[in-house]
């Protein structure tokens, strides 16, 4: 059998396929290996161990009967405890939604079903995805599987070490700016944000509407290109969801090599002024000697806005998030106290929130409410506006843009937490492609290996709206090359 | 800008949250850094801009309103008191 370290979801589905192993043997040693290490990393909040263990049964029998089988059959993995899957619970780590069973499905959930998907559990999160280390979990933080006292980053943080720490193969987080990516780079994995619109929203608890995507956290970005292929497209039930060409989904799974060395590579020099840690910097040198050997043609580019994103989006997000909040009232979904008036309830419901989630919907009521709006809140849309003009004129000339996925390497536990700003700026090279909606991925410098005293770092992908080809396919030749 | 304490005061009301007297002087300190680094946006003209709402260029999109929606009704499941299929809350008068 294959050590549970070295398992994707592809060697998993041809292991399947050739009768190296069942399905259910490897969903027992994942439901062990959680039993074992999430003591220590807190990265699942609920378990579907039943349902797991019956679903691998299921494929273990569609199996022996000869029937044909697709990548995702029997896949273990862990869901970012923000997205619905019917009949398990989904607090979004928020005491407000503590007792909140899904009703419905997600339509990633959905799809995935469909394509016989093994769901192990549900897993930690920064409440309502409000944070960039999971430390605003009301319900502990995660650590970091490759440093038990450092963070594994957030909001996907859950996800992220679930996969990290081998208690699942691969997984979904949602990213709203840097919350796929900016974990997957402190946890040695892949993350892939795709173009607004081309996974659909509905059954992900809304953060900021007009940024959210959910995408894939994986180990490798073949993996990541599998799972994607499998949520994407357009759904009735998401208005602003759009279609994607089918060839394309093809293509993502068997990249050209010829292609690859077509594509010009930006530099853009705003994200290359400094503020970088020594070991960030040391690996991005790295990457970008291991793609020049690919033979990739490079251009320095410059984004001129770059350096005003993070307060363009710490005024459109808050605004977003204080509307979409207002919904966890006590009234509907979960209800912790009954009062005997509505003031009572609201009130004493929404004490409930947690700090970081309370100074969002303040700042956000704040840059809405009247007098302020055109300072704050329109200015920012303004400004948003300028960051899309930038990457529409870079990708005049180049093709994919290379650039750092977080400053710094995992960070200590309680080391930001006393300054909003600072954790802000986390994700201040991650926030510009979910403003301008264009697709992202963050893949790992090079192959981490625990107890080696090294901590992972990640470079960042970004191209054109709907062109998640373009990094998939570059993203997976250079898996090739370091895996040599 | 300068921002008080009476506008915490007011912004937590809009927002149905009650702060305690602690929780009020972290956010002012806290919302007054944040505030003030958004001042940076004021070097950007930005008379000539339209603002944009959202990540995607799609306009009016419709569908069949289906009264087949296989998620109709599953909704008031998940109610935390559910009195003969309707939300049961507090009197509002």
């Amino acid at each position: 059998m294959l050590e549970l370290q070295n398992l994707t979801i592809k060697n998993f589905y041809e292991g399947l396929k050739n009768k190296k192993f069942k399905a259910l043997e490897i969903v027992q040693a994942f439901l062990k290996s959680i039993k074992k290490e999430n003591e220590k990393i807190n990265a699942y909040l609920f378990l579907n161990e039943e349902n797991a263990i019956k679903q691998a049964e299921n494929i273990d029998l569609k199996i022996a009967q000869g029937k044909e089988i697709n990548f995702l059959n029997g896949a273990p993995l862990a869901i970012k405890d923000n997205i619905l899957i019917k009949d398990l619970p989904c607090t979004a780590s928020s005491k407000i939604l503590e007792n909140y069973i899904a009703s419905y499905d997600a339509t990633v959930i959905q799809k995935l079903k469909e394509k016989n998907a093994i769901f192990l559990g549900k897993t930690n999160l920064d409440e309502f995805a409000m944070g960039s280390s999971t430390e605003n979990s009301a319900f502990g933080p995660t650590k970091n599987p490759y440093d038990l006292e450092r963070v594994p980053g957030g909001s996907s943080g859950g996800s992220a070490a679930a996969v990290a720490a081998n208690m699942a193969i691969a997984a979904l987080g949602s990213d709203t700016g840097g919350s796929i990516r900016q974990p997957a780079s402190l946890c040695g994995l892949v993350g892939l944000k795709p173009t607004y619109g081309a996974v659909s929203r509905f059954g992900l608890i809304a953060m900021a509407s007009s940024l959210d995507q959910i995408g894939p956290i994986t180990k490798t970005v073949e993996d990541a290109a599998i799972i994607f292929e499998a949520i994407s497209g357009k759904d009735d039930f998401d208005a602003t969801s759009s279609e994607i060409n089918l060839n394309f989904k093809k293509d993502i799974l068997n990249p050209n090599i010829e292609n690859i060395k077509n594509l010009t590579i930006g530099l853009p020099k705003e994200y290359f002024i400094g503020g970088l840690d020594k070991e960030t910097e040391n690996g991005l040198n790295l990457a970008l000697e291991n793609l020049k050997n690919l033979g990739l043609k490079f251009k320095e580019i410059s984004l001129p806005h770059t350096k005003y994103a993070l307060s363009c989006y710490y005024i459109i997000m808050p605004a977003e998030v204080s509307s979409n909040l207002a919904r966890f009232d006590g009234i509907r979904y979960s209800r912790a106290y009954n009062e005997k008036s509505l003031l009572e309830m609201y009130l004493k419901n929404k004490s409930l929130f947690g700090e970081e989630t309370k100074r969002r919907i303040i700042l956000g009521t704040f840059v809405l409410s009247s007098g302020y709006y055109d300072a704050y809140y329109k200015k920012a849309q303004q400004v948003r506006a300028l960051i899309l003009e930038d990457f529409k004129k870079a990708f005049e000339e180049v093709d994919v843009i290379f650039a750092p996925t977080s400053p710094t390497i995992a960070f200590k536990i309680g080391e930001k937490t006393s300054d909003p700003l600072s954790m802000y700026l986390s994700d201040v090279f991650t926030i510009p492609a979910n403003l301008a909606g264009i697709p992202a991925i963050s893949i790992p410098v090079k192959n981490y290996y625990k107890n080696k005293n090294e901590l992972p770092v990640g470079f960042q992908l970004m191209t054109k709206h709907f062109q998640e080809k373009n990094i998939l396919e570059l993203g997976q030749v250079y898996e090739k090359l370091i895996n040599n | 800008m300068e921002i008080k304490k009476e506008t915490i005061k007011h912004l937590a009301e809009l927002s149905r949250i009650k702060l305690t007297e602690k929780e009020e002087e972290h956010l002012l300190k806290d919302l007054a850094k944040i505030i003030n680094h958004f001042n940076e946006l004021e070097e950007i003209n930005t008379s000539k801009v339209l603002p944009i709402n959202g990540g995607t260029n799609n306009l009016n999109i419709f569908r069949e309103d289906n009264p087949e929606n296989p998620y109709q009704g599953q909704g008031k499941e998940s109610f935390p008191e559910n009195k003969e299929g309707f939300l049961n809350i507090p009197s509002v008068f």
